[in-house]
């Protein structure tokens, strides 16, 4: 890997990284969220320092190319966190649904109770 | 015994108030509650000047979020028994009577109205291919169960409190009868058929295309199985 292409990869990673840290301390995250990002980071400056042992490790794998170990690691971690990702919006969308239920139940409980005062208030009146 | 009828409705203006005039002709003495399901007609208005007994659901949550609602409605109120009552005009209330009784008896935990018991009972049997659909689920169920339900998707179904209890905590969300029917089969209550008559409706659109009668079919028989294989004998009551 050409000289300039690696000083680049790790600008943009530590930039990336930077990012990263922002949103955690504008609450924009969860910190256990953004360790899986953090260490995705990591591992590209290690390949920007290191590009040789990407290279080695396809070869002992057996992969051709050194760029088709990369897309298919990248696949399989892509295709990890969008199952992730569904498994916790439904479940979130079960928690939003019984608050939903639970608010409205709720309303009805309050309105009823205003109504009954109301009807007090009428009467000592 | 307090009785309940859970009437979910969205969008149904035409229909509420001639719902409620049925109800009240009923000589039966029931509870109801209608589910507003954030309907974007003038649902909410009628329902407050004419002083019905509703629950408005602060946001759209489809007819299983809405039905659960009915049924945590019934659990805080101690209701004995808890009737599903279509907000469309489809079903008849003096059905309520019949699909109640097993309950009163203490023959069924859970009784379903069919369309599909007897021949003479219900006039409208639905549509070739939701009677197909139909049929699929029900061998399922059968073959899962060894219990022969003729009208799994039917959504006039009365419960008694056990049930009541169990569809407050549990309840699935879309395409929700099947479903629940079989998570209680594999607990163990006793769930039994009545026949009952069924209107087309009256008023309003029913939602069925073919693509959402595909989905449904998938959806519906995918939940069956895995209920069945995975949790088959998972926590009697």
């Amino acid at each position: 890997m050409p000289l300039t292409l690696r000083l680049a990869l790790i600008a943009i990673t530590l930039i990336y990284i930077l990012l990263i840290l922002r949103s955690i301390r504008r609450k924009k995250m969860n910190v256990s969220f953004s360790i899986f990002w953090i260490i995705a980071g990591i591992i590209l400056i290690i390949f920007a320092i290191v590009p040789n042992m990407v290279e080695a490790v396809s070869k002992m794998l057996g992969f051709e190319a050194p760029s088709n170990m990369l897309f298919v690691l990248t696949i399989f971690i892509a295709f990890y966190l969008i199952f992730n990702l569904t498994t916790i919006m439904s479940q979130e969308n079960k928690k939003n649904i019984l608050l939903i239920q639970e608010v409205s139940l709720l309303k009805k409980k309050v309105e009823e109770l205003e109504e009954k005062i109301n009807e007090k208030k009428q009467e000592e009146k | 015994m307090k009785i309940l009828l859970i009437i979910p409705s969205y969008n149904e203006e035409e229909n509420i108030l001639k719902v409620y005039k049925e109800i009240q002709k009923s000589k039966q003495d029931i509870d109801y509650v209608f589910i507003n399901d954030g309907s974007t007609d003038n649902s909410l208005k009628i329902f407050k000047e004419n002083n019905l007994n509703y629950i408005n659901l602060i946001h759209n949550l489809g007819i299983g979020g809405a039905v659960q609602t009915g049924y945590k409605y019934a659990l805080e109120n101690n209701y004995d028994i808890a009737i599903q009552f279509d907000g469309d005009g489809q079903h008849d209330i003096n059905y309520v009577e019949t699909i109640c009784k097993p309950i009163i008896d203490g023959e069924a935990d859970f009784v379903i109205g069919s369309r599909y018991l007897d021949d003479t009972t219900s006039g409208f049997k639905s549509t070739f291919m939701r009677r197909l659909g139909k049929n699929i689920i029900s061998v399922m169920i059968k073959w899962f169960w060894k219990q022969k339900i003729t009208d799994p998707t039917s959504g006039f179904r009365a419960g008694n409190k056990e049930v009541i209890k169990n569809f407050a905590k549990e309840y699935p969300s879309d395409y929700p009868e099947p479903e629940s029917t079989v998570t209680l089969l594999k607990l163990g209550y006793k769930v039994t058929e009545r026949p009952v008559n069924m209107k087309e409706r009256e008023a309003g659109e029913s939602f069925a295309n073919a693509w959402t009668s595909c989905l449904y079919m998938l959806k519906v028989s995918l939940a069956i199985i895995v209920d069945s294989i995975f949790r088959r004998n998972g926590g009697k009551k």
